[in-house]
């Protein structure tokens, strides 16, 4: 079978080639003989051993790790619904009910996502880059299961080209793709995904305010009072933490998200670093809004940190957004300030603009714009003490 | 005396280690010299094809610096005079007499060695055709006779990967050791600095005197003379810094003692694909023949001069580099594994310093010369900084080489680099990227720009 596989790729692999038939489409055939196959590549300049690990594998374990994201949130838009229908499922029908939904939104996403790469990597003749794979995987996670999939579309072709292939693609942008992707919706198709109102699939007329919005729009009151008092969803800590409330597909299980995070630690993906800084930043400024709750009518100020953490996205952009290689901080001292600042910035926009109840999407779109300037001091450090050795 | 702990780095685990023996061969019938071993050297032949040579007799000289000249490794008749693209000088072939003569220059005694003064010994060295041992920083090319170098920089300590035991090597041969490092002494009012392995139990580098001994500990790259500058005393604008490798102090050592140049010198044979992986006695630009024969797991191999992260790729009749001790075998492989990216991996198919794998086991392993990826633009996921022991931002030194950004690339201490610290930056990459050649690059780009 593989043989026969490895046979067939061969006898085709002249029509790819330099005067074959499809010469223009060769980025596609590498990509599914390398894929298939991995790459017969040789060393030629440099060492001339290698470590295993290639730009492919990375992608891949990021994808492996937001797959239990995909699972517990199909599981929970069955869930969800059923509490609005005041159905009860077995576990296995709300996943097989939730992934009705979510299986649409990812076939969008890749079809879209896949025709902008192969169509740039034909156009500059470069091997079809593995980065889209992650980027797809991650824009349906962020978002709600009612999303109109011509939106998903039109998002992602955004996202893709604008976020990423017009600063040359993979490795050369500067915003996240994946978050551009869940902006443009954010500002473009507002009702879509604002955030304030719970996105169910439920009967239509049913509804209900998010977690985030409930403090938000109430004044004079202590933030923990209000979410005890919901009796539409529970909004207790604990569940939060178990992600049996509303929100966007792959947010809602912090567990899950804890898990998928320690794993890219481990196998060096992501950035402890980046993580650790954003989880003190939102600490330290929910304490401080604390401090300042008493003398502000803003409910939102109330809101304890360990609440800030488990609720909206704030645990799943951190884990997989904030800490994606090429647009967050590149150098390690920068990753602290660039993390302190997203989970600064989040409780900022959380707290102090009720026109945007969720605020970590915003945080680290505007860190991604400043990561450069921070490494840009964080080097400059190293220039001048370098040139005051060299004047001694 | 300083003490360097490294902590970023790594030792590869690359499989077929050379035993602390040597392996026993027959004398090599050919040696050569390659003049590109010696970068921004412009050679000019003194010899052709026919010429009888003695050890020692001036092969070539630099047109840049007419008063560097190399000396012969070999006694007996040029054989071949190889030539390059626009007739550029790649292999000088020497085939060698059954009784080789040898230049003979007065011998010097050990006490006198002391009182020679910096002229003497540098028209000692120049005259007997041995200045291309002394080597300097920046840009690690062969050193100016007319500097007045800082110092003098010495590492005891091969980290490597399948690179000579210095300790075994070195070891009782303490008096011309200490003869070489007295007249090194001469050479620069900052004295001579030789590093060793903190553990280390060879008397030959540990008693030595006259100098100022540091140790280090640690992983690979902690055996490169530009880390341990780097932790001891680092180069600062508008000075250099010279070098010269430990055997080469033997050179010197046997030069001064005897009067004579003796080419000789200890080197690896190792690698996965060597059948007896073994310290052989040889000399300078031997051929390698002898020692491949009959000692290669199989016959599909890339055969390198130097180490399998910084060495040059040659074959089983090429000849060991100037400058190089080890000759790495490693297989070619065609190997394609049906969805491999998929698996998850395990000790005998991958190898990683990352933990990607299922691959944990801390057993060595047969590298072949597969690149497990092909080229793609940087994804920083700070591999780079974590193999490179320097106060120095890889990543931002990188892309101000790419963009010819002269001032940047000074300011985040390029001079203070050679492409040898960066080769393990290159062995991890996940992008595959060839960090080494873009640091020489960029060297380029400034010894060009003066």
């Amino acid at each position: 079978m593989v043989n026969a596989l490895r046979k067939l790729i061969q006898n085709i692999e002249p029509k790819f080639m330099d005067g074959g038939l499809f010469q223009k489409f060769y980025p596609i055939f590498e990509a599914t003989e390398s894929f298939l196959f991995s790459t017969s590549k040789k060393t030629t300049s440099g060492p001339h051993i290698r470590d295993s690990v290639d730009i492919k594998r990375v992608m891949i374990l990021v994808v492996l790790a937001l797959i239990p994201c995909y699972i517990f949130g199909a599981i929970n838009i069955g869930v969800q619904s059923g509490i609005a229908l005041g159905k009860e499922r077995t576990l296995f029908d709300n996943f097989i009910f939730g992934m009705g939904y979510i299986i649409p939104i990812i076939l969008v996403t890749f079809i879209a996502g896949g025709f902008w790469e192969v169509l740039f990597a034909v156009i500059r003749k470069h091997d079809i880059y593995e980065g889209f794979l992650v980027t797809c995987a991650l824009i349906p996670l962020l978002m709600p299961p009612t999303i109109p999939l011509w939106q998903v579309f039109v998002a992602t072709s955004f996202g893709i080209v604008i976020g990423k292939e017009i600063f040359g693609g993979v490795g050369y942008n500067i915003f996240n793709p994946a978050l551009v992707t869940r902006a443009f919706i954010y500002f473009a198709y507002p009702t879509s995904i604002a955030g304030d109102k719970v996105w169910l699939v439920a009967p239509d007329g049913y509804s209900g305010a998010t977690a985030l919005s409930i403090p938000a729009a109430t004044e004079n009151s202590n933030a923990l009072d209000l979410l005890n008092n919901v009796n539409q969803f529970d909004f207790s800590w604990i569940n939060m933490v178990m992600g049996y409330v509303p929100g966007s597909i792959g947010e809602t299980n912090k567990i899950i998200i804890l898990l998928g995070a320690i794993f890219l630690v481990y196998v060096k993906i992501a950035s402890w670093r980046t993580m650790l800084g954003a989880t003190l930043g939102l600490f330290f400024t929910a304490i401080l809004t604390n401090i300042l709750a008493p003398f502000s009518s803003n409910t939102m100020l109330s809101l304890p940190p360990h609440y800030h953490l488990v609720m909206g996205s704030f645990m799943f952009g951190v884990a997989f957004m904030a800490t994606e290689p090429v647009t967050s901080s590149h150098t390690n001292r920068g990753k602290w300030i660039y993390g302190f600042l997203i989970g600064s910035l989040t409780v900022i926009i959380r707290s102090i603009n009720p026109a945007y109840p969720e605020g970590i999407m915003l945080a680290i779109l505007l860190m991604n714009a400043f990561a450069p300037l921070i490494d840009y001091f964080v080097v400059q450090k190293n220039i001048n003490q370098r040139k005051l050795r060299y004047a001694k | 005396m300083t003490h360097i702990k490294i902590r970023k780095g790594h030792n590869i685990r690359i499989s077929g280690a050379p035993v602390n023996e040597y392996y026993n061969v027959e004398k090599t019938k050919t040696v050569s010299i390659q003049p590109q071993d010696f970068r921004y050297v412009k050679p000019k032949l003194l010899v052709k094809v026919g010429d009888k040579v003695e050890i020692g007799s001036p092969l070539f000289f630099d047109k840049v610096q007419p008063n560097i000249k190399w000396a012969s490794p070999g006694g007996g008749e040029i054989k071949d005079v190889i030539l390059g693209e626009r007739r550029s000088i790649q292999n000088i072939i020497i085939d060698l007499d059954e009784e080789e003569n040898s230049i003979i220059h007065s011998p010097v005694k050990y006490q006198e060695i002391s009182s020679l003064g910096k002229s003497k010994v540098t028209d000692r060295i120049l005259e007997a055709n041995l200045w291309p041992i002394i080597r300097q920083r920046p840009f690690n090319k062969i050193a100016d006779p007319n500097d007045n170098p800082r110092a003098i920089f010495i590492s005891g300590f091969n980290s490597a990967p399948l690179s000579v035991n210095l300790d075994f090597a070195l070891r009782h041969k303490q008096s011309v050791f200490q003869a070489g490092l007295d007249v090194l002494n001469q050479l620069s009012d900052g004295g001579v600095h030789l590093t060793f392995e903190a553990d280390t139990n060879c008397e030959t580098l540990t008693s030595a005197r006259n100098v100022n001994l540091h140790t280090v500990i640690g992983p690979h790259p902690s055996g490169n003379v530009g880390i341990q500058i780097h932790h001891i005393d680092p180069w600062k604008s508008h000075e250099v810094i010279w070098v010269v490798n430990a055997q080469h102090v033997l050179t010197i050592g046997d030069l001064f003692l005897k009067g004579i140049y003796d080419p000789s010198i200890v080197a690896t044979i190792a690698g996965p694909g060597v059948k007896k992986p073994a310290h052989i006695k040889t000399r300078i630009g031997s051929n390698l023949e002898l020692f491949l024969s009959n000692n290669l797991h199989s016959d599909d191999n890339r055969i390198i001069s130097g180490d399998v992260l910084t060495g040059k790729e040659t074959n089983v009749n090429g000849y060991l580099g100037y400058y190089d001790t080890t000759v790495s075998v490693i297989p070619n492989s065609d190997e394609r594994e049906f969805l491999g990216l998929l698996k998850p991996g395990n000790e005998n198919t991958r190898y990683s310093v990352t933990n990607a794998f299922l691959s944990q086991s801390k057993n060595t392993f047969n590298f072949t010369t597969q690149q497990s990826g092909s080229l793609r633009p940087m994804v920083p996921i700070n591999s780079w900084e974590d193999v490179l022991p320097m106060n120095i931002y890889p990543n931002a030194l990188y892309r101000s080489i790419l963009a010819e950004d002269f001032e940047e690339m000074e300011g985040l201490g390029l001079l203070e680099c050679d492409e040898e610290d960066f080769a393990l930056c290159s062995f991890v990459c996940p992008s595959k990227i060839d960090v080494g050649s873009i640091i020489r690059q960029g060297l380029n780009l400034m010894k060009d720009d003066g």
